[in-house]
C-alpha cells in the first residue's frame, strides 16, 4: 500500500519517462560504438518486455508468442531488404505482426490458463517451421543478407521505438481501458458482467502491443545483417521477456524496464566471466529473485528507496535541530565573543594612535 | 409487461440435468424469489440468463427481445446486472474502482465525465451505507460488506432487471433488516428484481412471488403465502 501510495503519481512516472527518453537520446554521443551496441541489445529486450507487459502483465494471460510476432518484423526486414527505406520497412513490419496477432489472438484468446500458453508457444514453431521450409523448398535460400544502415541509425530507430512503447503504454495503463484490462486480469467473469467486450479488448490490445515487437524486430535485423529462420523465431525471445518481466516486477512500468536492463546486462557479464557457469548462474539469479523477491527486483528497489527517503527526512530534522541551537546558543556566544574582540581591538589600536 | 422470460430452458453438464424444460418469468416491477434446495439448479439459471452459460434449449426473452447466447456484456448493456453467489470482485482495486469500472463500460451510450463519474458513485455508495469505505481496498473488506460493493457495482451499470443470488447469507439479523429495506427501494427506483434466497424470513417478507426449483425444474409457483401452504414443497423442505 505504501509503495502504490507514494508512487503511483502519473507525474513522476511520465517525468521518469521522459528523462530516461531524453538520456538515451542525448548520452550515446560520448559513448564509445561497443557500448552502442550493447545499449541496442538492451533497447531490443526493453521493448519486448515493454509491449509483452502491456497485455500479459495486466491480464496474466502469459503470452509465448513473442518470438513470431518479432521474428515476423525481422523477415519482413529481410525479405524487404533494399527495396524500400528503413523507415517504410519498420512500418510495414509493425503492419504485418499486427495482423499475425489479431489473427492468433482471435483464435487462442477464448482459451484460458495453460492452453493459451502453449497454444502461443505452438504456434511460434509453425510459424518457424512453415517459413524454414518455405526458404529450403520453394526460394531455395538458407539465410538471408540484411544491408544495414550503420549503428547509430539502427540505435536512434530503437530509442524512437522504446519511446513510442512506453509513452503507448503509459496512455493506455492511465485510461478505462487499462484498469478493464487489469479487472480482466483479476476475474474475466466479473468483467464480462459488468459490460467489457472481454474477448475484443483481450485481441486488440494483444494486437496493438504486437506492433512495437514487429517494429523491433525488423530494425534488429539491420543490426545482425544476416538472418536464417533460428535466428529470426529464436524460441529464447518468447521466453526472455516472462522472466524480464517477473525479474523487475509487473506492478510498476519501471519494473519491466529495470528487470530488462539487469537481466541484459547480468547476461552479458556472465557471458564473458563464466562462460561454462553461465546458465547455472543465470539460473540460480532467478531462482533466488523469485523465492525471495515475489514482486520482483523493483520491489527491492522501492524498498531501499523509502529506507532513502526516510533517512533524508532524518538528516533533514537533525539539521533543522543543528541550525535551530545555532540560532538560539550558540549564535549569541559567538556574536559576543566576536563583539568584544572588536571593541577590545578598536580600543588598543585606539591606544596606539594617540 | 414481462421483463424477463425463459421458455422452455434446460442445460446438462454432462450427463446432469441441471435445468431440466423450465418455465419461469418475471414481471416489471416485481420482486421475484427464487428458492430451492441445494443443486436445484438455481444458480445455473441465473449464469443462463445473464449470458455466462449457453442454455442446451430453450429461448430467454429480455424485455421482449431474444437473447439466447448473448455474450454477457451485451446482456448488460441491454440492462440486466447481476451479483454472484461467491463474490467476484477485482480485489485488488479499491472498492471505489471496482464501481467506476462498471460505470464506465456498463453505460457505453453515455459519457461520462470524471466528475461527474464521481458524483455519481458516491451517490451509489451513500445508497448502500458506505461512503466512508468506498477508497478501502476489496481485500480487507469483510464479507457482508463485499457482498454489499457487488450490488453497488451492479447498479452502476445502470440496469432494469437485477439478479441477485444469495446477497443475504450471513448477514447479521441487522444487516438483513437493512438489505431488506434496500431492496424495497429499489423496487420504487424502478428496478426489477429476481432474487435467489436462502434466508426464508427476508424472502417471505420481501417478495411479490416465488418460483420454487427442485432437481432443475419449477415445482410450485405463487405468492409466499401460497407456497409456504403447497404439499410439495413442504415435503421437499420437511420431508413427509
Amino acid at each position: 500500500m505504501l509503495i502504490s501510495t507514494i508512487f503511483n503519481k502519473r507525474k513522476f512516472t511520465l517525468s521518469m519517462i521522459l528523462l530516461s527518453i531524453a538520456l538515451l537520446a542525448v548520452v550515446p554521443r560520448f559513448l564509445p560504438p561497443y557500448v552502442i551496441i550493447s545499449l541496442i541489445t538492451v533497447l531490443m529486450y526493453i521493448i519486448l518486455t515493454l509491449s509483452w507487459t502491456m497485455f500479459s502483465g495486466s491480464t496474466n494471460y502469459i503470452s509465448l508468442a513473442t518470438a513470431a510476432l518479432f521474428g515476423v518484423g525481422v523477415y519482413t526486414s529481410a525479405v524487404l531488404s533494399g527495396s524500400f527505406p528503413l523507415i517504410v520497412i519498420v512500418v510495414i513490419s509493425g503492419v504485418l505482426s499486427f495482423i499475425l496477432a489479431l489473427l492468433v489472438g482471435s483464435l487462442t484468446l477464448r482459451l484460458k490458463g495453460v492452453y493459451f500458453i502453449l497454444f502461443t508457444f505452438g504456434v511460434t514453431a509453425l510459424i518457424r517451421n512453415v517459413i524454414q521450409w518455405w526458404e529450403t523448398h520453394i526460394t531455395l535460400t538458407v539465410g538471408r543478407h540484411v544491408s544495414s544502415p550503420g549503428n547509430d541509425t539502427v540505435y536512434t530507430y530503437m530509442v524512437i521505438i522504446y519511446a513510442l512503447t512506453l509513452i503507448f503504454i503509459f496512455l493506455l495503463q492511465n485510461s478505462s481501458y487499462g484498469m478493464a484490462l487489469q479487472g480482466i486480469g483479476e476475474n474475466e467473469d466479473a468483467a464480462e458482467h459488468i459490460g467489457i467486450d472481454v474477448t475484443r479488448l483481450k485481441v486488440v490490445t494483444f494486437a496493438l502491443s504486437a506492433i512495437f515487437m514487429g517494429a523491433a524486430g525488423a530494425v534488429m535485423a539491420t543490426r545482425w545483417r544476416y538472418i536464417d529462420p533460428t535466428i529470426a523465431f529464436n524460441p529464447l525471445l518468447s521466453f526472455l521477456p516472462v522472466l524480464m518481466a517477473i525479474f523487475g516486477g509487473t506492478s510498476m512500468l519501471g519494473g519491466p524496464i529495470l528487470g530488462a536492463v539487469i537481466f541484459t546486462l547480468l547476461q552479458e557479464y556472465l557471458i564473458t566471466e563464466y562462460p561454462y557457469l553461465y546458465m547455472l548462474l543465470m539460473g540460480l539469479t532467478l531462482v533466488i529473485v523469485i523465492l525471495y523477491l515475489p514482486g520482483g527486483l523493483l520491489v527491492l528497489v522501492m524498498r531501499l528507496y523509502i529506507r532513502l527517503m526516510i533517512q533524508w527526512a532524518k538528516t533533514r530534522f537533525q539539521w533543522q535541530m543543528l541550525k535551530t541551537r545555532w540560532r538560539e546558543e550558540w549564535r549569541p556566544k559567538v556574536s559576543m565573543e566576536l563583539a568584544q574582540r572588536r571593541l577590545r581591538l578598536q580600543w588598543r589600536l585606539g591606544r596606539k594612535r594617540r | 409487461m414481462k421483463m424477463l422470460e425463459g421458455i422452455g430452458i434446460s442445460h446438462s453438464f454432462g450427463g446432469l440435468r441441471a435445468v431440466d424444460n423450465a418455465d419461469f418469468h418475471v414481471e416489471q416491477g416485481e420482486i421475484v424469489g427464487l428458492i430451492g434446495p441445494n443443486g436445484a439448479g438455481k444458480t445455473t439459471l441465473f449464469n443462463i440468463v445473464s449470458g455466462a452459460l449457453k442454455p442446451t434449449s430453450g429461448t430467454i426473452k429480455f424485455k421482449g427481445e431474444d437473447i439466447t447466447g448473448m455474450k454477457p456484456h451485451q446482456i448488460c448493456h441491454r440492462g440486466m446486472a447481476r451479483t454472484f453467489q461467491v463474490t467476484k470482485l477485482f480485489t485488488n482495486m479499491s472498492a471505489f474502482e471496482n464501481v467506476r469500472l462498471a460505470l464506465l463500460f456498463g453505460n457505453p451510450e453515455r459519457k461520462i465525465g470524471r466528475k461527474e463519474a464521481e458524483k455519481e458513485i458516491n451517490q451509489l455508495f451513500a445508497v448502500m451505507g458506505m461512503l466512508s469505505d468506498r477508497h478501502k481496498p476489496v481485500k480487507d473488506m469483510s464479507l457482508a460488506m463485499q457482498k454489499r460493493l457487488e450490488i453497488v457495482r451492479a447498479l452502476a451499470t445502470n440496469p432494469r432487471l437485477l439478479l441477485l443470488d444469495e446477497v443475504m447469507s450471513g448477514l447479521t439479523p441487522k444487516e438483513l433488516n437493512q438489505s431488506m429495506h434496500l431492496i424495497t427501494q429499489l423496487r420504487k427506483r424502478g428496478i426489477t428484481i429476481f432474487m435467489i434466497e436462502h434466508v426464508m424470513h427476508a424472502i417471505m417478507g420481501v417478495c411479490d412471488r416465488i418460483i420454487v426449483f427442485h432437481y432443475g425444474s419449477k415445482i410450485a409457483e405463487g405468492t409466499p403465502a401460497e407456497v409456504v401452504k403447497d404439499p410439495t414443497v413442504n415435503a421437499i423442505y420437511l420431508g413427509k
